[in-house]
């Protein structure tokens, strides 16, 4: 019951973070947990619950939530909700006032009050050297103090700050610290720079209404500091709709703040909104996309059939040759030959790409050729089937001693005895049992090069690009042009991204599909 | 080419970004979504693991608060705690802002700089401070994607090209500096971390592309860029060197690297607006002032100074080998120069004959304060008191060689670093890159079309081409 356990801590901590959906899907596990082994019954049921739990967290939850998120604007600049977005313009628009002084601040609870819950109050000082009238405008009259009882013996002007109003604080008995802060003050219980900091919301929250209208307020700065601002934003819920101080009206629009008359940009902050197909569509319509389509989708198709046919011939070609049982030292060349499938792709492919310079590049320099390697377009896919043969045949070398070690001799013996020759006893013997073993690898093969994005960025970068189209490469596949179209171009958009994702999924999973049923015809002839 | 092959963080302010920052954000969400399920996980050890990481690191927060507050102004405890060092190292999932230490992130080397602010900082005012080192190429996204989850840190440390999308996605608090104290920085690098009149952050360095010229090869600083690419020339003809000049640009070309000669004649992506920051509503890369920068990009082509096939990976090695005399790059070419005992004078690249005034992008870093922090009062306090010290901006400067932000700083140090000077100057009269979001839509075509005209394509054709893909995308 230890996993039950582990589950409720989880639960506790999700419930901490408020996370309910994870909360009820912990429930649910824990249920599904106790249900199962608890009783005697369900047997099969009790070894197929792991893999089966782990399957929907790990496979089913992450193409779900893909899949939902391709029908948001989920994306940069559309991450909060409408609340915080709200929040968040209005907080982003408040303005220190440049000509109002800057308070030396403290934080203070009424003497007696607890920490945690006392009302708050800034203890504020003016600094004599500035000229702080215009703001004593905004201190009311009547607190504990008249105005002129709170200037201390070398000029400093002290007032408490409240939800009020600024008012004058009495001199009398209280400490000035040389940072211009408040150390004591009668009455009030000044607070520690940690004790302040339990309560960091509300001070953060606070504000001291100051000014005719009390549309400006005394904040917060820093621990010690105090400015006074205003927002230039406000935000008229019943209408939804957000004024500049200049009367500038901005209207709730696809996820952001736009301005009303049409003029100019949005304001930053926006937020995550259902958007429906819209995603689809724009797939589909968008004219950049249509038209690189085709030509990507046909490259899209050469590539991995190109890659997966010259990595298996130049692999099987080797595997036979190190099959031979004549050949001493088969280890030792074995070993080598798997090198390039070692190394980490992130390596080979920069280091082709060195290789592939047009001017410094090593290719060039060894073979006297002088070609535009990556600037060209079918210099540089040539360029990519070359670095995924160096990357692939190893794979397909192994795949292929295995299969080649696991065809019973007495079959090629019997077709030796026939009369057949060595060519022949290859094309009709060895071959037709290799491919019942490596079939489906080939179509693995096939779907793994279909999405190969790490070897295109890592080598072409999806160029050249044709001039004046720098959405379409030429060596583009799906996924870097769906990555680029996403996330590269303007504004990353992660529920495009997800759309375009899902396309790709039902692509890929079509092809692999009929790549299979293909590859059990093949075991059936046999 | 993608941004892989870069050791020098700073070089992720630089062209090309977006793709790069792009990059990450996939992987960084695939990676939480695992994270969370792995909470939900219930046989498997990663719920285990995650609660025990969790419960340990708690506990050490909560330890490390309760010593402070209990010696709050007490300096050797709060020495002792040393916050810095338990932190320094720890892997996995960074450090969050609790409301227990403040937690900064910042790359391996600002978070070496900044052990001795911190101990200052603990010590003034004992609140522990906390230094979580995360990988410069993961930083952006890691603190984007963070502090969206509610964890992030309380300050990161990081390049003012990130601030329209943070302030998109409501990652960064605005900095209220007082104006005396903002009117004590390099008015380009507040500037730099404006947005939409509102300032969020507190700079400590400033860097920019110059002239790196190799003085053995080449004595005397060129007066203009003909009499650079005159000698380059000379150099190569004699068989000196191999390459009249080195800049980066490769097969998709670069932007960021070739807009000093885009904005030479008063062009460039977006108009300048006069308070300062630009009018993303208008796009200027085929007005007549750029093309004409266009065609002395082209003219460079011509002379064979600009070369597609210099890209990030072999640019800074032609010029640490000796191959050319004239390298145009920023600070982050200066390590592997000294290393190789190259003999170098850094100048502002120079201007054309004809008045075109080079005109590079500047790069500013500095302190972020998240919108998430659990310390707010205390973050802020960190980047205006101390963040704005002249001290603390001289060892920053000491730990990255870039010239400090703040004014007396860059003084103090330019008075003995003649590297330092230089680079100020070549700052001087750059652009900082446009810290909007819309940028992300610019670099591409735009560093396409710069690499289309160095193969010989007609720059105002290109450049139109440029113009009207980039007003399509925003």
């Amino acid at each position: 019951m230890l996993s039950v356990g582990i589950l409720a801590l989880s639960a506790q901590q999700a419930i901490e973070a408020g996370s309910w959906l994870i909360v009820i899907v912990v429930a649910f596990i824990a249920m599904s947990i106790l249900v199962v082994y608890s009783t005697r019954r369900m047997i099969p049921a009790k070894y197929l619950l792991p893999g089966l739990i782990l399957l929907l967290l790990f496979q089913m939850w992450p193409i779900i939530y893909t899949a939902a998120t391709a029908f948001t604007n989920y994306g940069d600049g559309h991450t909060l909700s409408k609340e915080e977005a709200i929040v968040a313009i209005q907080g982003q628009s408040v303005r220190q006032d440049p000509d109002a002084p800057r308070y030396g601040m403290s934080v203070a609870v009424p003497e007696g009050a607890a920490i945690e819950t006392g009302e708050l109050s800034l203890l504020l000082t003016v600094a004599p050297a500035e000229d702080g009238s215009e703001l004593e405008e905004g201190a009311e009259e009547g607190g504990e103090a008249e105005l002129g009882e709170n200037i201390t013996d070398d000029g400093t002007r002290l007032f408490v700050g409240t939800e009020e109003g600024l008012q004058p604080l009495s001199a009398d008995g209280v400490e000035v610290l040389g940072n211009g802060t408040i150390g004591t003050a009668p009455g009030y219980r000044v607070l520690n720079l940690m004790e302040a900091n339990e309560r960091a919301q509300d001070v953060q929250d606070f504000a001291v209404p100051v000014g005719e209208e009390g549309e400006a307020a005394v904040k917060p700065a820093t621990t010690s500091q105090a400015f006074v601002g205003r927002p230039t934003i406000t935000y008229d819920e019943d209408a939804d709709v957000m004024t500049t101080a200049e009367g500038k009206r901005y209207v709730a629009q696809e996820g952001n703040f736009v301005p009303e008359d049409g003029v100019g940009a949005a304001l930053p902050a926006g937020w995550t909104e259902n958007v429906g197909f819209d995603n689809f569509r724009t797939i589909f319509t968008d004219p950049t996309f249509r038209t690189g389509f085709l030509k990507i989708f046909l490259w899209n198709l050469a590539f991995p059939l190109l890659s997966v046919g010259s990595t298996f011939i130049l692999g099987m070609l080797l595997a036979l040759l190190f099959n031979d049982p004549r050949l001493k030292g088969k280890g030792f060349y074995r070993s080598l030959l798997i090198l390039p499938y070692a190394l980490p792709i992130f390596v080979t492919g920069l280091v082709w790409a060195a290789m592939f310079n047009a001017q410094f590049g090593l290719i060039n320099e060894v073979t006297g050729l002088s070609i535009n390697w990556l600037g060209d377009p079918w210099a540089a896919r040539f360029a990519l089937l070359l670095t995924n043969l160096w990357l692939g045949f190893p794979y397909m070398f192994l795949i292929c001693t295995g299969a080649l070690q696991s065809v019973p001799s007495d079959v090629k013996e019997a077709a030796s005895v026939d009369g057949a020759g060595p060519v022949r006893t290859l094309v009709s013997v060895t071959m037709p049992l290799l491919l019942v073993a490596v079939g489906p690898l080939l179509v693995a093969s096939f779907a793994f090069n279909f999405n190969n994005f790490t070897l295109i960025y890592l080598v072409t970068g999806g160029g050249p690009f044709d001039s004046g189209n720098s959405l379409v490469g030429n060596t583009d596949l799906l996924i870097n042009f769906a990555y680029r179209l996403a996330l590269e171009s303007g504004t990353p958009n992660i529920g495009l991204a997800s759309a375009v994702s899902i396309v790709i999924f039902l692509l890929v999973g079509t092809i692999s599909y009929l790549g299979f049923r293909q590859s059990a015809a093949l075991e059936e002839v046999n | 080419m993608p941004e892989i092959t870069f050791r020098d963080g700073n070089r992720g302010t630089v062209a090309a970004l977006g793709q790069r920052g792009a990059g990450d954000l996939t992987t960084v969400r695939r990676r939480t979504m695992k994270r969370t399920t792995g909470a939900v996980a219930i046989t498997s050890a990663a719920a285990l693991l995650l609660s025990a990481c969790g419960g340990e690191s708690g506990e050490e927060n909560t330890d490390s608060g309760a010593n402070a507050e209990e010696s709050s102004g007490d300096d050797a405890a709060a020495e002792e705690e040393g916050g810095v060092d338990s932190a320094a190292t720890s892997e996995g999932a960074p450090a969050a802002s609790d409301g227990t230490s403040l937690v900064i992130w910042a790359d391996d080397l600002r978070a070496a700089a900044l052990e001795d602010v911190a101990a200052t900082f603990e010590e003034e005012t004992g609140v522990p401070v906390t230094l979580q080192v995360v990988a410069n190429e993961n930083l952006r996204e890691q603190f984007k994607d963070s502090v969206g989850a509610g964890a992030g840190p309380d300050i990161a440390v990081g390049a003012h090209d990130w601030l329209g999308e943070l302030v998109q996605n409501n990652v960064v608090a605005p900095v209220q500096l007082a104006s005396d104290l903002s009117g004590q920085f390099n008015p380009d690098s507040i500037e730099a971390f404006t947005y939409e009149g509102q300032t969020y952050g507190v700079p400590y360095s400033v860097e920019s592309l110059a002239l790196i010229r190799n003085t053995e090869l080449a004595p005397d600083e060129p007066e203009t860029m003909e009499a650079l690419v005159e000698t380059g020339a000379q150099l190569v003809s004699d068989g000196e060197a191999e390459l009249v000049m080195a800049q980066q640009l490769g097969q998709e070309g670069d932007a960021y690297n070739m807009y000093p000669y885009l904005a030479a004649y008063g062009g460039g992506i977006f108009p300048l607006l006069e308070e300062g920051g630009f009018d993303a509503s208008e796009v200027i890369i085929d007005s007549e002032e750029t093309v004409q920068g266009g065609e002395k990009i082209a003219w460079l082509a011509e002379q064979e100074a600009l070369t597609v096939n210099l890209d990030g990976s072999n640019t800074i090695p032609q010029f640490v080998e000796g191959k050319t005399a004239y390298l145009v790059s920023g600070p982050w070419a200066i390590e592997q120069s000294t290393e190789a005992g190259i003999n170098y004078a850094i100048s502002p690249i120079p201007d054309f004959e004809d008045g075109g005034e080079t005109t590079p992008f500047l790069g500013v870093n500095g302190f972020y304060v998240s919108a998430e922090s659990q310390n707010p009062q205390i973050a802020q306090t960190f980047v205006q008191e101390y963040v704005s010290r002249a001290d603390v901006q001289v060892s920053l400067y000491e730990a990255g060689d870039r010239p400090p932000a703040l004014t007396e700083a860059y003084e103090q140090v330019a008075a003995d670093d003649e590297d330092i000077e230089s680079w100020g100057q070549a700052a001087e009269g750059g652009t900082p890159m446009p810290n909007i979001p819309q940028m992300n839509a610019v670099w591409g075509p735009l560093g396409k079309a710069t690499a289309d005209i160095v193969s010989g394509n007609d720059a105002a054709e290109r450049l139109g081409t440029a113009q009207s893909e980039v007003e399509g995308a925003l």
